[in-house]
This record gives C-alpha cells, sequence and structure tokens, in this order.
C-alpha cells in the first residue's frame, strides 16, 4: 500500500536532510505508529507520503515513493486527495471556513469528490458518531474547542474514506477520553482490512495497544522498525529522546532493583504489565 | 445557527423556493429602477408594490421595516428638514416665523428618500432571506471560479477570528508592559509587537490552512456536487431573463430621455 525507496529530502533554501535515505514498506490494513523526538522528520515524512512534499513543499527530493498504487511526484495533489487522507499537525487550521456548519465542513471534502448528494449526509452522520461529534451538526466549527476542533479535522479526512490515512499528532489537544475515541475509530477502520493508518503519535501507551508496527525516527532517519512489544521497549530508543512507556519505565526499575528476574521481556501495555508482576520469580 | 457578518433571518419558509439568482436579479432590477426611474411616486410604489410583500412573503416584512426605519428614515428626515428649509428660492408651504419648507425642496428631498429607501431595501431584503453560502453555489454553478466563492466565504468567518488573536496578542503584550497609551510615536512603536506576530501567524496559518484545502480536495478536477440543492424552473429563468430585459429597456429609455 506504501513504498518507499531510498527517499531523500531538503526543505528549499536549507541544506541539511530532513528525511535522510528512508525506505520502507507497509501492506494494507497495517496500523503504523511513527515516533520520535522533536525534529527527527516525522511530520515532513508525513507530507512526503501525503505528496505535499513535493507538490506543495518543493525543495530537492531523492527516491520514489508510492502510495496506494500512486507514484507520487507524477499524480497532482487534487487526485492524491481521494485516496491518501491527511490530518496536519494543527487542528486550529484544518478547518477550512469553506463552510458554515460541522455537518457542512465534514461534506465539503465529499462534495470535492463527487459524491452523490444522497450519500453525503449519511457518511457525515456516521463518520461523525465514530469521532463522538453527533449533535455537533449544526455548530459553527470555530465555535468548537480544540478538542472538538481536533475532532472534526479527523472527521472531515475519514469520511472521504481514503486507502490511506496519515495522521500527524491527532489527539494532541485531547484527554484521554477523547485519545481513546480517536485509537478506537482508527482501529475500527483498519480491521475492517480497507484502510492503513500511519499516525505520528507522542502518547506511547495508546501506540502499544494499538499499533501492529512501530517506526522510531531520529535525525531524518529510521532507527528502529518493527511490533511494538519490540521496538518500545529497545533502550536505544530511550537513549535518543523517545522515551519508554510508564509500564516499560516500571518495569525497569523493578528489574533494575532486582524484585524481577532480567530475563523477563519488558511490558508495553497494562496487561502485559500485570502479567510482568504477577508471574513467580523461579528462583 | 448564526453566520458573522450576515444579515441572513433563517426563515426559510420552504414553500416555493427560489434560486438565489432570481433574488439577485430582483435586488440588481431594484436597484437600477432606483438610479433610474424620474418619477418620484415610482420609487415609493416599487417598493410598497414588490419589495414589501416579497418580504411579507418571505416573513422578514416586520424585520425589513425595523431595519428601514432604523437607517433611512434619519436620512430621510434631514433630508425634508436641510432641503426644505434651505431651498433657495422655492415657494413656501408651511411657514413659522422667519422659517419655512419650501415645495421645491420637499419634492427633491421625497425623490432621493425613495431612492435611498428602494437601495436600502433591496439589498437588506436579499441579505435577509439569502445565505451567503447558496448564493456563492449558485454563482459558482453559474462559472463563477470556485476559489472566489471560497475567499468571499472563509474571509466571513476569520474576520472575527483575526480579530480576537489581535485582542489575545495585545493582552499578552500588555501584560509583559507593552504601551498601548501615551504620545503617537510611542503607540506607533508599540504596534509592531502586535503586528509582526499577527502577520507571521497569519502566514503560517495561511499555509496550513492551504494544505487542508488540498487534503480536502479542493483542487481536484472533474465533476463536483453540493450538499444543497437549488432548484431552479423554466418559470424563474424566464422571470430573471425578463427583468434582466426591462432593466435593459429601463436604462436605453432613460439614457434616450437625457440626450434628447
Ligand atoms: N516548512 C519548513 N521549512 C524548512 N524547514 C522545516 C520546515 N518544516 C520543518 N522543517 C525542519 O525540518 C526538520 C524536521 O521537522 P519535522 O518534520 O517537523 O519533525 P517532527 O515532526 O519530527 O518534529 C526540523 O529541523 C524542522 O526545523
Ligand atoms: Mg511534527
Amino acid at each position: 500500500m506504501i513504498s518507499v525507496h531510498n527517499l531523500s529530502y531538503k526543505y528549499p533554501g536549507y541544506s541539511r536532510l530532513v528525511l535522510n535515505d528512508i525506505s520502507l514498506e507497509v501492506q494494507r490494513g497495517e496500523f503504523v505508529g511513527i515516533v520520535g523526538p522533536n525534529g527527527a522528520g516525522k511530520s515532513s515524512l508525513c507530507y512526503a507520503l501525503a505528496g505535499f512534499i513535493p507538490h506543495f513543499y518543493c525543495g530537492s527530493l531523492k527516491g520514489t515513493v508510492e502510495v496506494a498504487g500512486k507514484i507520487i511526484a507524477d499524480t497532482t495533489l487534487g487526485e492524491l486527495a481521494g485516496s491518501v487522507g491527511m490530518v496536519v499537525q494543527n487542528p486550529f487550521n484544518q478547518i477550512t471556513g469553506a463552510r458554515f456548519t460541522v455537518l457542512e465542513e465534514v461534506a465539503f471534502g465529499l462534495e470535492n469528490l463527487g459524491i452523490p448528494r444522497d450519500q453525503i449526509v449519511p457518511r457525515v452522520e456516521e463518520t461523525l458518531a465514530l469521532v463522538g461529534l453527533q449533535g455537533f451538526e449544526e455548530r459553527s466549527p470555530f465555535a468548537l474547542s480544540g478538542g472538538q476542533q481536533q475532532r472534526l479535522a479527523i472527521a472531515s479526512v475519514i469520511a472521504m474514506r481514503p486507502d490511506v490515512l496519515i495522521l500527524d499528532e491527532p489527539t494532541s489537544q485531547l484527554d484521554p477520553v477523547g485519545t481513546r475515541d480517536v485509537f478506537a475509530a482508527l482501529h475500527s477502520l483498519t480491521q475492517t482490512g480497507m484502510t492503513t493508518v500511519v499516525l505520528v503519535e507522542h502518547k506511547l501507551e495508546w501506540i502499544a495497544s494499538f499499533a501492529t508496527r512501530v517506526i522510531a525516527m531520529v535525525d531524518a532517519k529510521i532507527l528502529a522498525d518493527g511490533n511494538p512489544l519490540e521496538v518500545l521497549v529497545d533502550p536505544h530508543i530511550q537513549e535518543v529522546g523517545v522515551g519508554a512507556t510508564r509500564y516499560t519505565q516500571a518495569a525497569r526499575l523493578a528489574q533494575r532493583r532486582g524484585l524481577i528476574p532480567q530475563d523477563r521481556a519488558l511490558p508495553v501495555t497494562l496487561k502485559d504489565t500485570q502479567r510482568f508482576f504477577e508471574e513467580p520469580s523461579h528462583d | 445557527m448564526t453566520i458573522p457578518f450576515s444579515l441572513y433571518a433563517g426563515r426559510e419558509s420552504g414553500l416555493h423556493p427560489v434560486h438565489p439568482l432570481t433574488r439577485l436579479t430582483i435586488a440588481g432590477f431594484v436597484l437600477i429602477a432606483a438610479l433610474l426611474i424620474p418619477w418620484t411616486l415610482g420609487t415609493y410604489a416599487l417598493f410598497a408594490g414588490l419589495l414589501l410583500p416579497l418580504a411579507a412573503w418571505r416573513r422578514v416584512a416586520g424585520l425589513l421595516l425595523r431595519a428601514v426605519f432604523r437607517f433611512v428614515f434619519p436620512f430621510a428626515l434631514s433630508l425634508f428638514l436641510i432641503q426644505g428649509l434651505f431651498w433657495t428660492g422655492g415657494t413656501p408651504v408651511v411657514s413659522l416665523g422667519p422659517l419655512s419648507l419650501k415645495a421645491e425642496g420637499l419634492a427633491f428631498a421625497a425623490a432621493m428618500s425613495g431612492r435611498i429607501l428602494l437601495i436600502v431595501s433591496s439589498f437588506l431584503l436579499l441579505a435577509m432571506t439569502t445565505r451567503p453560502d447558496a448564493l456563492m453555489l449558485a454563482l459558482v454553478q453559474k462559472g463563477l471560479p470556485d476559489q472566489i466563492a471560497y475567499i468571499v466565504l472563509t474571509t466571513m468567518q476569520i474576520v472575527p477570528r483575526f480579530q480576537a488573536k489581535a485582542n489575545t496578542i495585545l493582552d499578552a503584550q500588555r501584560s509583559r508592559g507593552l504601551e498601548t497609551e501615551g504620545s503617537l510615536l510611542r503607540r506607533i512603536r508599540g504596534l509592531l509587537p502586535l503586528a509582526i506576530p499577527l502577520v507571521l501567524g497569519s502566514i503560517v496559518d495561511i499555509e496550513e490552512r492551504a494544505i487542508a484545502l488540498e487534503a480536502r480536495a479542493f483542487s481536484r478536477q472533474g465533476e463536483k456536487t453540493s450538499l444543497v440543492d437549488l432548484p431552479d424552473s423554466t418559470f424563474q429563468r424566464a422571470f430573471r431573463w425578463m427583468l434582466l430585459g426591462l432593466t435593459v429597456a429601463l436604462t436605453v429609455a432613460r439614457l434616450v430621455s437625457v440626450l434628447r
């Protein structure tokens, strides 16, 4: 579904590579979490997958990116929009202002895709319910709280039913309940097997519970790529500033104090953690 | 739902939906007529015989009359007083001591007031009964570029946000000791810390908003649909052409009579 070969990129007027020889294959239906410290190039990778690099941000690009069967460099943003959906970092500026109500704002993308009128409202209602915004249909998007605007931005892109959904820190304005709603919604989309999700997120506990794969980026490069259970407990990852889930931290501390045997695998979710602490020691 | 900068009253009667272009044509016709009709009585007749019944039909007659009273009446009153009292060499109709109202002045005031009444109320009626987005959609369907419609609609919503942001920055700068009072030079110097974050922030906003628009397939080529249906009819189309013809005829007739 996503295929990146030796991708390197510099923003125009800058000499530093923000993406340095990135290669990556993602299959349909995967839920990929991208983690990494600030400035690692996570957002830039998202832009490259969604086509904003090179169609919006020019700069020097090497390598190829193919998403949903389309070579990004050869496809216009207008054509890509139906196949690749992108939710950018700041929710406030994702409200287009082209329409006056929440319902119309979500419908706007569907209108542009040429979806028949009688299908638009059911699809919008379904998506608003998915992100927990039912009842807000007639409100002005600008009158919503930060968290609600973030849900709206996500709904607006999900409603377009792209094959690949790219979300850059989509829960930054959300409380734990909102974060859970969004992750659950994304999870349900990947469960259908139709949608592939790529998500940048700092909240590692949520990545651990929902992502099927984690990519850790540092300094414009991919440092680790694999199963969340392995990547998130990798000591290298913690060293470069990605951190670790609080479960992993607690478990590491317990091992260091000698409470738990060293050979026991570190946990990343609550359930693993219970097992980690409850399993009797052999010695 | 409230739409900023809009007078839309939200009282759709449901029956007989009138196409936004038909309303726009009526407003345009009345506007031209207001400027060209040579008979004073004609302007008032057009108001009472066309605009008021239309307003009543759309259930905004009360709103319209109140707005007219607020905007047009004070202006008309001063016209009557000033033109009536200070018309030089006219025939007095009423006299009170040294003051007298002249017939010619009153007639001129009546003519002017009639024109202003028509211009203001045709615009008010259009604005009260028509959602700006529906009007824009109708124009886009007739070939107005999408981008222009977008700029109009988004500006209506973003200007109030821009003001709010300016106030936030102003408060923040004030709390850090920014001078917003005092001599002019001082105040201009004080303005820079307000203007710079506002402008830089807005450039970033515009960039991100452009990305958001792209992500919503705004630049996609090909057939687009719309959530709102704007029913039109042969009758309405014929009516619009007739009004357009009437407007042209009125203009030509007026030109001919002026040139002769
Ligand atoms: N529009 C831009 N123009 C120039 N440099 C940029 C731009 N956006 C990001 N950068 C730079 O690219 C690097 C990677 O940024 P980014 O992809 O946003 O990282 P992350 O999302 O991981 O924090 C940073 O050093 C940042 O300063
Ligand atoms: Mg980022």
